[in-house]
């Protein structure tokens, strides 16, 4: 099994199992620790409130790609219905902030948790099918869930089981945290808990769950015949990732203060895979670009007044890009294209740094 | 359960959208078949076809034919061109890649279509067919001959495809290459001739299925690009092979759909059924999946 496991990208580097961290590990992590410092402290600080509302939608959106990047990229597993899953989170932690006066953390827990169950529940048959069928089956079950959804609404301070009340005058907004009232305050509190998500999956990926699912992703036989129960890690990462889009949702449905079905809609399941494919599943960075291109680039363009029509084309055109020559996405492409131009710049005589 | 009278008019309207979604799933299995390619964009280059038929009726003032020649020839053109640029190139990836690439295709087009038929402002297209007015009566249903022409246009091409395959050198070279193509190339059949005679034919099939649903559903980018998740229904339950089960599930579908539409309790939750039946029929039939299907699945 390590041969297959050391085969793939992430282990591909011999300072790892050297266990001490090497200095470019060192130079990554001490850059990641100053964007996360600068994003938490002066971000919020520096940006008008129109900004700071897209960084939270940011910061969700992230945490979601995320999810569907490790299905994707680490088990190879690809689902079209992650829009419907995260429909899911929103309406259990919408419901339960209405009918509870529990604190937000508890309530994004069981919203991921209940997330996790349906994640699972819908898990356990699809995960039967492969490749093309598994993809297409969750595109069949989140239009189903998108039709319930329209016919249950989002709860809206009413009662019953639902939640839902067609005829209330003054719909009360979601309640956010106690601590996290203002727009700033909430997108401070949203980074932390994507932080939180991000630092999860890193420790799956990083132990027996992560090698399990390289394997799997490799060869399902190789991987069946080196004694890995295949549908437990598959069904695991399916609940991993369910969980993790039950906890955007939460945190959604906290920063936008009110549901509408409609904004759930299934085509948005697929425009969701194709920035997690830009954005590159092989890294966890790709998520954060993906989560920057679905909800950054939309408020810059509606800001400057270009249609956002532009950008679906603009998506169309890289996920063609990324599936013919760069698989690895642009958290993959960027850097390594950089590297490339330095070296260029570095070699022709008269350049900076010869 | 209200009474059988009221569920009568939509056995006709039932039977028609089956015909265009049985009409779709069976240009997507012939496509899948021949290069291995779930052309997500079916959709969409048929609501492309039918939005350019629109402006040059509506706009130019164009007679009515040649909007539908446009409609056809677009989603013919603009599938052949898809299929030449990117065939190739990912000819050599599993299908869940190639099925991917078309999501790129198909949110270029529907970008394209929502910039230039922008559907704010409010104001609603609509394509109708000189074959609207004209009709009869069924036992007191009324039928238009749109909707004769969706149904008949389904089983048509439903057995003529198949007649196609099984009988025509074309058809053959296309099912061998369904089973190898590697293979089939080295038997001299011009594998990228063929693959693009299967583009072509699925884009023209797209365009006739735009002009149609135009007409029955909506004019309207979003509807007609996402119709296509339904036909898949159809398409999955035939396991993307037979287009005879391809057809029964779709007609099915259609009708089912339709007939939920009068009972007070279900008809909100009727646009589950495509997915419904397709969920239930997947499960059921991949019951006996066996490791080495993925070797060529994965």
């Amino acid at each position: 099994m390590s041969g297959t496991v050391r085969a793939t990208r992430e282990r591909a580097s011999p300072s790892r199992i050297a266990r001490r961290p090497s200095r470019p590990q060192l130079i990554k992590a001490s850059i990641t620790t100053v964007l996360l410092l600068f994003a938490f402290f002066a971000l919020p600080e520096l940006l008008s409130l129109y900004y700071v509302d897209t960084m939270t939608q940011v910061a969700v959106y992230s945490m979601v790609t995320l999810a569907l990047g490790l299905l994707v990229g680490r088990v190879g597993l690809v689902s079209l219905g992650q829009v419907a899953v995260l429909a899911i989170g929103a309406w259990s932690a919408a419901r339960l902030l209405f009918a509870t006066t529990q604190p937000y953390p508890l309530v994004l827990l069981e919203a991921g948790l209940i997330t996790m169950v349906a994640g699972v529940l819908i898990g356990l048959p699809a995960l039967r099918l492969r490749g093309l069928y598994l993809a297409l089956i969750t595109l069949m079950l989140a239009g189903s869930i998108t039709v319930v959804l329209a016919t249950v609404n989002f709860p809206n301070g009413g009662h019953g089981f639902l939640g839902y009340n067609g005829s209330l005058l003054h719909i009360p907004p979601i309640r956010r945290p106690s601590i996290a009232a203002s727009d700033p305050a909430y997108f401070r509190y949203s980074m932390v808990v994507a932080i939180l998500m991000f630092a999860l999956v890193l420790a799956h990926i990083k132990t027996k769950p992560g090698r399990a699912w390289a394997a799997i992703r490799q060869s399902e036989p190789a991987a069946l015949a080196a004694g890995i129960n295949i549908w437990f890690y598959k069904l695991w990462a399916f609940a991993l990732a369910s969980f993790i889009t039950g906890v955007a949702g939460g945190v959604l449905a906290g920063a936008i203060h009110y549901l509408y079905s409609i904004g759930f809609p299934t085509q948005d399941s697929i425009t969701l895979l194709a920035v997690t494919l830009m954005g590159g599943v092989f890294s966890l960075w790709g998520a954060v670009v993906a989560g920057f291109l679905y909800q950054f680039l939309p408020a810059l363009l509606n800001n400057w007044g270009v249609s956002a029509d532009w950008l679906i084309i603009l998506f169309g055109l890289g996920v063609l890009q990324v599936l013919t020559t760069a698989p690895a996405g642009l958290a993959d492409q960027v850097p390594r294209d950089l590297r490339r131009l330095g070296r260029r710049l570095r070699r022709r005589p008269g350049g900076d740094g010869a | 359960m209200p009474p059988w009278v009221n569920f009568e008019p939509f056995i006709v309207s039932g039977l028609a959208l089956g015909g265009v979604y049985a009409l779709s799933g069976v240009g997507l299995v012939v496509l899948y078949r021949a290069t291995g390619v779930l052309y997500l964009a079916f959709g969409a280059v048929g609501a492309l076809g039918a939005l350019i038929a629109w402006s040059l009726t509506t706009r130019a003032g164009a007679p009515g034919w040649v909007g539908w020649l446009a409609c056809v020839a677009v989603a013919g053109a603009v599938t052949l061109g898809y299929g030449l640029l990117f065939g190739p190139a990912l000819a050599k990836r599993d299908p869940l890649i190639k099925a991917v690439a078309t999501i790129g295709l198909t949110l270029i087009l529907y970008g394209v279509m929502d910039l230039l038929w922008t559907a704010s402002g409010g104001q609603a297209r609509s394509l109708t067919l000189p074959t609207d007015n004209g009709g009869f009566t069924v036992a007191q249903i009324q039928v238009t001959w749109t909707q004769v022409i969706a149904l008949a246009a389904g089983v048509v091409l439903t057995a003529a495809t198949g007649a196609f395959l099984r009988f025509s050198k074309l058809g053959t070279a296309m099912r061998a290459m369904a089973n190898d193509r590697d293979i089939t190339a080295t038997l001299g059949v011009p594998v990228r001739r063929v693959e693009a005679a299967a583009w072509l034919g699925c884009g023209v099939l797209g365009g006739i299925a735009g002009l149609l649903l135009a007409d029955l559903v909506a004019l309207d980018a979003t509807t007609l690009t996402f119709l296509v998740i339904s036909s898949l229904a159809a398409v999955l339950i035939a396991r993307l092979r037979s287009i005879t089960v391809t057809f029964v599930a779709a007609i099915v579908i259609g009708l089912l759909h339709d007939l939920l539409t009068p009972i007070a309790s279900l008809t909100s939750y009727r646009d589950m059924t495509p997915f419904v039946i397709a969920a239930i029929g997947l499960l059921v039939l991949s019951r006996h999946q066996v490791m080495t299907q993925s070797r060529e699945e994965a």
